[in-house]
């Protein structure tokens, strides 16, 4: 006996108007076309005939078997508890929940028929992403001044000379030898023992920065140093 | 068509003027038609390292203004016949130059030569800004200290942004050569790694020069330090030209060299 497992998209829907449900499928066609296609009621000869001619596979009236969530499903394996479990096997469960995990997301997609509402609370989301965030990843040399409202994510160096200024939070990931003025709720930067830090108006010490990823935050009109990342271990 | 090379390097004192120099008689020297230009208004030097102080009769300003011919400005070297020069004015100051009027004689330049290397002035003001803004190349000189660096930082940046060629949406190739390494204070940390330099300045290394005491004499002679095979910088500066010939040449651990006479005698009885 030969087995194997698949996990498909499914997109379960009805068939309340046949124009619009043509032009539902002629929109959104590229989005659906590996789709299985459920459909639930009546089908129509027209229907029918469209299916075939777009080679979309259909089926009808079916109740297909819906994942369990994730936590259910562990809960019942107990896998935190399960050292017994020999490795082979908990590799085996593992990839299984994942597969559930993404029927479970296919389930999630099927509720949201009415994809135009979706996309519209997307674009709302990554509207309000894009004027908050900023991500530069050139570097900043000296005697440049970079000025963000919002928050902003770098991923390059920020040489002796340069200022970066922001009203939002900062990130950033190498080495910072310039100046940083950050009225943001946080931080997060490396060792930088030549930098000039000011956080929300209060000088920060550059030596408290001792691990490869600091967060800097403030509480309580006290500014907290939390390592993020730790220091590079030298096994050598 | 040729290649337009700038020489900067923000802070003054470093080298540039001599870098230009050596370059220029050693890519003359790998037979390919160079012209050295000194776009060090008022502060004219290049002539002097050259060796050429007494045949300067129109200069750089004067071309531009069209009181002279570019034929006529033009002076010939007497250690290479590939090795041309045109000077920098004594009398005026920065202020003179004109965008139109730099863009005119370096295309002219271009035409007629492989190589046109701009020596620019130190400092990022309006001399140094239009030495940089029609070049294809451009060469930045650092001493391995913090304040070489932050100013050859700055120069870059404003390279990067005020250029013509990255206007027109381009990069502007830009080579790094580190110039008066100290072997023992490298050694000693003392002096800045070249790793730490280009890291912090993250671009392409063109070669590294080692401090030579024959340098300044030969300035001062008018003889260029290339022209002395047997010193370690002449030897840097011979290897750089011709990189920038097109040739790949080893580049030489210049840090971990024994070069001082007592350490090459402490090792034969070694």
């Amino acid at each position: 006996m030969k087995n194997r497992q698949y996990s498909l998209k499914v997109l379960e829907t009805t068939v309340d108007n046949e124009e619009k449900f043509i032009e539902f499928f002629n929109t959104h066609y590229p989005l659906f076309k590996d789709h299985l296609i459920l459909i639930q009621g009546e089908i129509s000869t027209e229907i029918e005939s469209y299916l075939q001619e777009k080679k979309l596979k259909y089926i009808n009236n079916i109740t297909l078997p819906k994942g369990r969530s994730r936590k259910a499903l562990e809960e019942e394996l107990n896998l935190s508890t399960t050292n017994q479990i020999d490795s082979k096997e908990y590799d085996n469960i593992k990839k299984e929940l994942e597969e559930l995990k993404v029927e479970n997301a296919v389930n999630q997609q099927i509720a949201q028929v009415d994809m135009r509402k979706a996309q519209e609370h997307i674009d709302k989301l990554s509207k309000k992403l894009n004027s908050n965030l900023t991500v530069m990843d050139n570097m900043i040399r000296s005697g440049r001044e970079i000025d963000i409202n919002g928050d902003l994510l770098l991923l390059n160096r920020v040489n002796s000379g340069a200022t970066i200024k922001t009203t939002g939070s900062l990130i950033v990931t190498q080495v910072v030898e310039g100046s940083l003025r950050c009225d943001g709720n946080f931080m997060m930067i490396t060792v930088s023992p030549k930098a000039n830090i000011v956080f929300n108006g209060v000088e920060v010490d550059n030596k408290l920065l001792e691990n490869k990823l600091n967060r800097i935050e403030l509480r309580e009109n006290k500014i907290h140093i939390t390592p993020v990342i730790k220091k590079d271990i030298n096994w050598a | 068509m040729g290649i337009v090379i700038a020489v900067i390097s923000g802070k003054g004192g470093v080298g540039k003027t001599t870098a230009t120099a050596n370059l220029g008689l050693g890519i003359a020297k790998n037979s390919k038609k160079c012209i050295v230009v000194d776009f060090d208004i008022g502060q004219r030097n290049l002539d002097m390292i050259l060796g050429l102080e007494n045949r300067v009769v129109y200069d750089l300003v004067q071309v531009m203004n069209g009181e002279a011919s570019v034929r006529q400005a033009i002076i010939k070297s007497k250690t290479d016949e590939n090795l041309h020069f045109l000077a920098a004015s004594q009398t005026k100051d920065k202020t003179v130059l004109e965008s139109d009027k730099v863009k005119a004689l370096v295309a002219e330049l271009k035409a007629e030569y492989d190589f046109v290397i701009l020596d620019a002035p130190a400092g990022i003001e309006s001399g140094y800004e239009h030495t940089i803004e029609f070049a294809d190349t451009a060469i930045v000189v650092v001493n391995p200290e913090v304040s070489s660096i932050r100013d050859a930082d700055r120069a870059i940046g404003i390279l990067d942004s005020k250029s013509q060629k990255v206007k027109d949406g381009e990069e502007v190739d830009k080579f790094l050569i580190i110039n008066r390494i100290s072997a023992d204070m490298v050694k000693s940390g003392e002096m800045l790694r070249s790793e730490d330099i280009l890291d912090i300045l993250n671009i392409k290394l063109l070669g590294k020069v080692p401090e030579d005491r024959g340098v300044i004499d030969a300035s001062n002679q008018g003889k260029p330090i290339i022209t002395n095979k047997k010193s370690m910088a002449g030897q840097a500066y011979q290897r750089i030209a011709s990189r920038i010939c097109g040739n790949s040449v080893e580049m030489k651990d210049i840090e971990n060299m024994n070069s001082g006479m007592f350490k090459k005698l402490t090792g034969m009885f070694r």
